[in-house]
């Protein structure tokens, strides 16, 4: 191996691995803060500079937590499976940050390279992407059964459900882009989004995005989905058994998967690296990128703060009987459009106007068929 | 027919109303800032009450929550200040709140007097708040509306067995203060219990007034029966007269 290709490996893939943890510390002082704004409650605002007065909105608390997981017990069950039970957070760690580099992100050292070693010029990013993502199912699933803990084995296997089932509407919306395109490569589908052609501006991709976006809540584990963690149900799911840094661990590979998700959505549907300014200083893409991603982890902070959690069989109706359905149909559709472009003006807004309106009352009709229905509560004792 | 995932949108206009609202309405947080800073070896304020509070603010208490808190039960009673409350306890002991709790925090013996005859009211009456999940389903089955909930929060003890078992005197609270703490609610519980009592009196003042009319048919009719009768006889007596006549 030459020295050139190592530096170049560490030039692209060092500064993935000191943002997106930087920006996971972010994150989470941020999902706190605006939670506790969400409850009419105040959030950290202690914690700051150390040994001094400064507080700085509590930003000193991310780095607090973090040194208190570092020097906390680590504690692991009687009869659990040692071994896979420190085995589980590295995996489920490392396919998170793995697929970071599958993210157009187009740093500007990136042309100090000399060796091509960015991962997302690869031909086949997308694939690798969900090939990868899918390990973290292992790695939930193993933790829940090396802890042997009836709350993680249960947490455990509703992961495996949820995640196997939202994974299809996930890769079926994300095929519309790829059949649009026509590649699997990830620079090649920002680049196909270029002059603000993004693909959340057509009806098809729209919809697309909103299933892939709702998918990739399930495939985080995040709120309203997060039954596999359910605190008010199995305690942690299937982290329960785990303390100190092996906790910290999956609580990093959580949020780093929720920024490789996004960052696979931003460059799907949202143009990646595209915004004002760019064409001027290239730099901005990856400014913009980031931006994109952390305007989209917001949206799911927000939407934790909102919305209660789904029950078990809310959460498989939705997927099988509402989610695949509709990607199936948008898949239809856009093959549809694609055939119909460059007929004109008169008749590509035909088109729009007749998906949108068919996806919109397909999305109803399913929403009527696929609802559970709910019975009245009854008492077995009073009356 | 209303937008499809609508609900969705309203629910994050409320949180968003609530995330933007809680920067410029200070009445808005539930929890207020204290002054208070660590100071060498200074020990940490024992009770909320000697929290240093900064100027023009104040730290929560039962004040200042809404009418929409609900914590923990409460047994009712209907008494005033001062009197015993075990006189006017609404609470039968029936048990029907003690099987329907999830949680199974609820235990309650029944009163007996010195006969062993089951007087309507609970001998004892234990909610482990450790356990309650403040669900309120004992509050939904009471047939009695003897049990509703409460807001008291401020129940941190040193002694988390006995400090977080409430017991039956713990637990009574006078309508009263049910009406402070929960006014709307209260109102409609009590105008609910005056309805069905007015109700029940309607009722049996009915039945009353059927087994009257009854009785004044029965006699009526008793009596019909015996003026026939008397006729009958009369008229057997005259017949018995013609024939002598005859």
């Amino acid at each position: 191996m030459s020295w050139e290709l190592i530096r170049d490996i560490l030039i692209a893939t060092v500064p993935l691995l000191v943002i997106f943890p930087s920006l996971f510390a972010f994150t989470t002082w941020v999902e706190r803060k605006a939670l506790a704004r969400i409850q009419n409650r105040i959030g950290p605002n202690k914690t700051g500079v150390p040994c001094t007065r400064i507080s700085l909105f509590g930003l000193g608390q991310p780095a607090a937590d973090g040194i208190k997981m570092l020097f906390k017990e680590d504690i692991v069950p009687r009869g659990a499976d040692r071994l896979f039970h420190l085995l589980a957070p590295i995996v489920a760690l490392i396919p998170a940050m793995l697929v970071l580099c599958f993210l157009p992100l187009e740093f500007p050292w990136a042309k100090y390279i000399q060796v091509p070693v960015q991962a997302f010029l690869l031909d086949g990013a997308v694939i690798f992407f969900f090939a990868i993502t899918g390990i973290n199912t292992l790695a939930v699933f193993m933790a829940g059964w090396a802890s042997r803990n009836k709350y993680s084995l249960l947490g455990g296997m509703r992961a495996i459900a949820q995640m196997v089932s939202y994974e299809i509407p996930l890769v079926l919306s994300a095929v519309i882009v790829v059949m649009l395109v026509g590649s699997l490569n990830a620079a090649d589908i920002a680049s196909a989004q270029e002059g603000y052609q993004w693909f959340v501006f057509t009806p098809w991709g729209l919809a697309a995005f909103v299933i892939f976006f709702i998918a990739a809540l399930a495939e985080t584990n995040r709120s309203p989905f997060d039954l596999p963690e359910a605190e008010s149900e199995l305690i942690a799911g299937y982290f329960t058994e785990y303390s100190g840094f092996k906790f910290a661990l999956f609580f990093l590979g959580e949020y780093i998967a929720m920024f490789a998700i996004s960052g696979l959505a931003v460059t799907l549907f949202l143009g990646a690296g595209e915004g004002p300014g760019v064409a001027t200083v290239p730099a901005l893409s990856a400014v913009w990128f980031l931006a994109k991603i952390f305007a989209l982890i917001s949206l799911m902070i927000w939407l934790r703060g909102t919305l209660p959690r789904l029950r078990v069989d809310q959460l498989m109706a939705f997927a099988w009987k509402f989610l695949l359905p509709l990607s199936i149909l948008n898949i239809l559709l856009a093959g549809l459009a694609w055939h119909l472009r460059g007929q004109g003006t008169v008749a590509q807004a035909a088109t729009w106007a007749a998906s949108l309106l068919i996806l919109y009352f397909t999305a109803r009709v399913l929403d009527g068929l696929s609802r559970p229905q709910a019975r009245p509560r009854q008492y077995k004792y009073a009356e | 027919m209303s937008l499809l995932g609508g609900g969705i949108f309203k629910g994050m206009a409320v949180t968003l109303r609530n995330f933007v609202g809680s920067y410029f309405k200070k009445e808005r947080l539930v929890t207020n800032d204290y002054a208070w800073q660590p100071e060498g070896d200074s020990e940490l304020p024992q009770r909320a009450s000697e929290y240093p509070k900064e100027q023009g603010e104040q730290l929560s208490d039962t004040t200042t929550v809404t009418n929409y808190s609900r914590n923990f039960p409460m047994l009712l009673h209907d008494g005033t200040e001062g009197s015993n409350p075990m006189d006017t306890i609404r609470c039968v002991a029936c048990q029907i709140c003690e099987r329907e709790c999830p949680p199974q925090c609820i235990y309650i013996e029944k009163m007996y007097d010195e006969n062993g005859k089951y007087i309507k009211s609970p001998a004892k009456f234990d909610i482990d708040v450790s356990v309650c999940m403040s669900c309120q389903i004992c509050v939904e089955v009471c047939p009695f509306d003897a049990i509703v909930m409460n807001s008291q929060f401020e129940l941190s003890t040193p002694d988390r067995f006995d400090g977080l078992l409430l017991r039956r005197d713990d637990l009574l609270k006078s309508n009263n203060y049910y009406h402070q703490i929960h006014p709307e609610e209260a109102a409609a519980r009590d105008q609910k219990i005056a309805d069905e009592k007015a109700a029940k009196e309607a009722k049996k003042k009915a039945a009353a007034e059927a087994a009257k009319k009854k009785a004044a048919e029965k006699s009526k009719a008793e009596a019909e029966v015996k003026a026939k009768e008397a006729e009958g006889s009369a008229a057997t007596e005259s017949d018995g007269k013609q024939e002598a006549a005859e």
